[in-house]
């Protein structure tokens, strides 16, 4: 039981992380277009879902915090506050505020109540002083705080509406509350609309309720309590004299009420009328389905006597969809991948063309003879087909837009501009480019890195770029796209790049590189990815770059993608990371040594060669070197490496692979090149461990292993031992 | 496939065994050349016929190779290598006896399966100390089974440097 509760809890965390990104992408945008009364709508609903479900599960504090939120987000969204800067960010520090307390009810761990506190008062600052028409600049003192002592009693009759529970709504919640504010000292249930027990639904409210409260707050401050359930409800808010009994049988017609829907008061009688004509054998069920079928829609009834208009009532009609649409998508498959599912027609289609080719295959099988092999090798041709399509069918499924990965940068600059001094702007593209989830998980925090790096070091404060003949608002940009089975992503910026001479005098004052050495642009950048590489005094001598980039670089590496850099002096910086767009399957190039068969990722082959016999040098009499279109690259024999018996010992008998790993070029010498084939990655280190030169393996067409070869691993290797052949 | 029906042969008088026994455990016994080896029958996930084994590159040549057990990565130790026996042709008896170490999945190769044996604790010794020539360290105890010797072997140990 408490199982399947905590299911369902992990169902809530998992929504309210996603409402809390929708309200803090919603108010981000609200900063530019303050009177969005869609995206206020939006960031309102995300909130009160929060609130609904929290409340719920029992998490008062989330509940009471984002119903302060709330509050204040009604009054914005009816207009009687506009939206202003110290608004929207008390707004965001109140999201990234009921992060920390979802968080910690999801830990269990006790809250800061310090920094809730302070934040529940400014925003209830914030409410009462706008609320008011009086343009006071101290916060006007709230009412419940204003007439200590002076309790007043107020006489409550509520009928919540029928669907109250399907909206997701507690009247539990609001009895809370009273009880918070006041004292609800008398209190009676209204049962008498509850039907039989076969008839009830329970997603029905059938209650209603006459309380009576004693209270310090004012009457405005106890309708608030109902602001959320006030829609469809039949509430009247009566002010009693001080020890006044409580009226044995609460008239509502004849109150002074404040009804909020007039028209709906004759549902919440006791019993529909029709039902008693029907009960005293009055009319029969018939007759009375036929007169409710007549019956006209309240809106109707409302236009005829122009009460609305057709506009006002649309309007209405629409906020009641849009909310119909919001608990729909609160009911919505609670696993962490959603899935179009046009995605999963498609694959069940190809299942069904499976199953037809297995039987026909096996329709064949039973009465085979040689005339028929081409038949056969159709037949097998189209069960190819039909597997590669599956296989990328079921790989889509794990495939998610990159911009869930993207839309936690707008909050970032925002607040790195804030902090640093600087305009920016941030650019982003490519947002729908789908990627393997874990890819997506994995990519996060080395993105972030770039991005701060390049607010913080790479652009240049306004006056500087104003001083540099550049627009003052620096732009940084996320681009993502596919290349050749590959997803690409670049973190531009339009700030002062890469100072090569500097970085290449701190890596020689540093000792990563000797003095002397020319090194091409490329190397010198790909420098500032080396560990060690000081990031001390960077900020103010370098151009500030390099802080935590070789952990960008390997956590980039650890996913088998590159990093490259690309500057210009005092115009910018490109980052581009090449990432696969799965981890579990790779391409790879199927080589073979002796008897034994590799495979080398495709991602790190340039070109494979068949040297010519004079081709291959040796220097220091024993390594060999390559000459590839005048380039000279160090030669790794794999047979050396592995210590197997190879077919051939000659280079010009062999191939060359010319690889690449963190920018170093070496060819790898293997005996023949088998294919080229999609290979699914099995972990060595499950059942064994990590094995120096092996990335992991993988099962080959025939059932046996074959393992996946590293090719930074490999050069490591070779280094060793050839080290080791010298001393 | 041989090696299945093998096993398929010493279950029945094994269980009957198990049923009379109640103190001590039940061991799978094995052959290595003509040398009786034992191992705990709780730590055994299955027996397999030999595969085609994939050598890993600079490996030490106790561990042959790696596997494909249904879609994951197995590595194989070869006991004869490990007890520094010569090596010997794969026969229809060689058979991979598939253990669970530390959780974690590996096979050894030994030259065909025997029998499950329930050895009572007092039937077992500790292992005698033949001098520095014997390495004895991977041996739990000896246990006498009618007339012949079962040495009784500690995967943990036998396995620890994997």
């Amino acid at each position: 039981m408490s199982n399947e509760f905590d299911q369902f809890k992990d169902a809530f965390f998992e929504e309210a992380a996603e409402h809390l990104a929708i309200m803090e992408e919603g108010l981000l945008q609200l900063e530019q277009s303050p009177g969005d009364l869609d995206l206020l709508n939006k960031i309102f609903r995300s909130a009160h879902s929060i609130k609904g479900a929290s409340g719920m599960f029992g998490f008062d504090l989330v509940a009471q915090f984002t119903h302060k939120m709330e509050t204040l987000l009604d009054l914005l969204r009816s207009g009687k506050k506009v939206v202003t800067q110290p608004i929207s960010d008390l707004l965001l520090k109140s999201t990234d505020c009921l992060k920390l307390l979802i968080d910690a009810a999801k830990s269990n761990e006790p809250t800061e109540a310090s920094t809730v506190q302070q934040l529940t008062e400014a925003l209830a600052a914030a409410c009462s002083a706008e609320s008011r028409p009086a343009p006071s600049v101290s916060p006007f003192p709230t009412s419940s705080k204003a007439m200590p002592g002076s309790r007043r009693t107020f006489d409550i009759h509520w009928t919540p509406p029928q669907n109250i529970f399907q909206r997701g709504l507690d009247p539990l919640q609001v009895f809370n509350e009273l009880n918070r504010i006041g004292t609800v000292s008398v209190l009676k249930v209204d049962t008498s609309r509850l039907p039989d027990l076969q008839s009830i639904d329970p997603e029905i409210c059938y209650l209603s309720w006459d309380l009576r409260l004693e209270t310090p707050a004012s009457e405005r401050d106890v309708r608030a309590t109902f602001e959320f359930v006030e829609e469809d409800s039949t509430l009247t808010i009566t002010e009693v004299p001080v020890s006044a009994p409580m009226p044995e049988e609460p008239p509502h017609d004849s109150r002074p009420t404040s009804t909020l829907t007039p028209l709906e008061c004759e549902e919440t009688a006791p019993k529909p009328l029709g039902s008693i004509l029907v009960e005293s054998g009055v009319i029969s069920k018939e007759t009375l389905d036929r007169a409710l079928a007549m019956q006209k829609r309240v809106g109707e009834i409302l236009i005829e006597q122009k009460a609305v208009t057709p506009q006002q009532l649309e309007e209405a009609l629409q906020k009641q969809r849009q909310m119909e649409a919001a608990i729909h998508a609160k009911k919505a498959d609670p696993t962490s991948i959603r899935v179009d599912t046009a995605k999963i027609d498609k694959l069940i289609n190809l299942v069904g063309e499976l199953v037809i080719t297995q039987s026909m295959l096996s329709d064949l099988g039973t009465r085979f003879d040689m005339k028929q092999l081409h038949v056969l090798q159709e037949r097998i041709a189209q069960l190819e087909r039909n597997t590669r399509e599956i296989q990328e069918r079921v790989m889509s499924i794990r495939m998610v837009p990159i911009g869930t990965a993207f839309s936690r940068f707008p909050r970032l600059v925002r607040d790195l501009a804030a902090k640093l001094g600087k305009k920016i702007q941030l650019v982003l593209s490519g947002e729908e480019t789908e990627l393997d989830k874990t890819v997506i998980e994995a990519i996060g925090d080395p993105l972030t890195h770039l991005v701060r790096n390049a607010a913080d070091h790479g652009l240049e404060m306004p006056e500087e770029r104003l001083d540099n003949n550049k627009p003052e608002t620096g732009v940084i940009k996320l681009n993502a796209f596919h290349e050749s089975g590959n997803i690409c992503i670049t973190v531009e910026d339009d700030g002062r790049g890469l100072n090569r001479d500097k970085i290449l005098a701190k890596a020689v004052r540093q000792g990563l590189v000797p003095e002397g050495v020319s090194l091409s642009d490329d190397q010198i950048y790909s420098l500032i990815m080396k560990p060690g590489f000081s990031t001390a005094d960077q900020v103010s001598d370098l151009s500030g770059r390099g802080v935590g980039m070789d952990v960008v670089k390997r956590n980039i590496e650890a996913l088998g993608g590159t990093v490259s850099i690309k500057t210009a002096f005092g115009k910018g910086t490109t980052f581009t990371l090449k990432l696969p767009l799965t981890l579990a399957i790779i391409e790879g190039m199927t080589i073979r040594v002796g008897r034994e068969t590799y495979i080398i990722p495709m991602l790190s082959i340039l070109e494979s060669i068949q040297p010519k016999v004079e081709a291959v040098k040796t220097i220091v009499g024993k390594g060999e070197l390559i000459d590839v279109r005048g380039l000279y690259l160090p030669v790794i024999r794999l047979y050396e490496v592995f210590n197997v018996e190879p077919e051939h010992r000659d280079p010009a008998k062999a191939i060359l692979l010319v690889v690449e790993t963190e920018g170093e070029r070496v060819a790898v010498m293997v005996d023949e090149i088998i294919g080229q084939q999609q290979v699914v990655i099995k972990s060595m280190e499950q059942n064994f461990r990590k094995v120096e030169g092996i990335a992991g393996a993988t099962i080959l067409g025939d059932g046996t292993v074959g393992f996946i070869l590293d090719v930074r691993g490999l050069l490591a290797l070779a280094r060793q031992g050839a080290a080791l052949a010298a001393s | 496939m041989a090696a299945v029906t093998a096993l398929d042969n010493v279950t029945n008088p094994s269980q009957q065994q198990a049923g009379l026994a109640t103190d001590g455990s039940q061991f799978l016994t094995f052959k290595v050349g003509d040398e009786l080896y034992g191992v705990d029958i709780l730590r055994v996930q299955e027996i397999k016929g030999y595969t085609a084994v994939t050598r890993i590159p600079n490996t030490p040549p106790s561990i042959k190779g790696v596997i494909n057990l249904r879609g994951t990565i197995v590595p194989i130790v070869e006991l004869r290598t490990v007890f520094g026996m010569p090596a010997m042709e794969v026969t229809p008896f060689t058979v991979i006896i598939v253990v669970v170490v530390r959780e974690k999945v590996m096979g050894l190769v030994v030259d065909a399966v025997s029998d499950v044996l329930t050895i009572g604790r007092q039937d077992i010794q500790a292992p005698p100390a033949l001098g520095a020539r014997v390495n004895v360290s991977c041996l739990s105890g000896i246990a006498k089974a009618g007339d012949k010797l079962v040495a009784l072997l500690d995967i943990d140990r036998l396995l620890a440097d994997g």
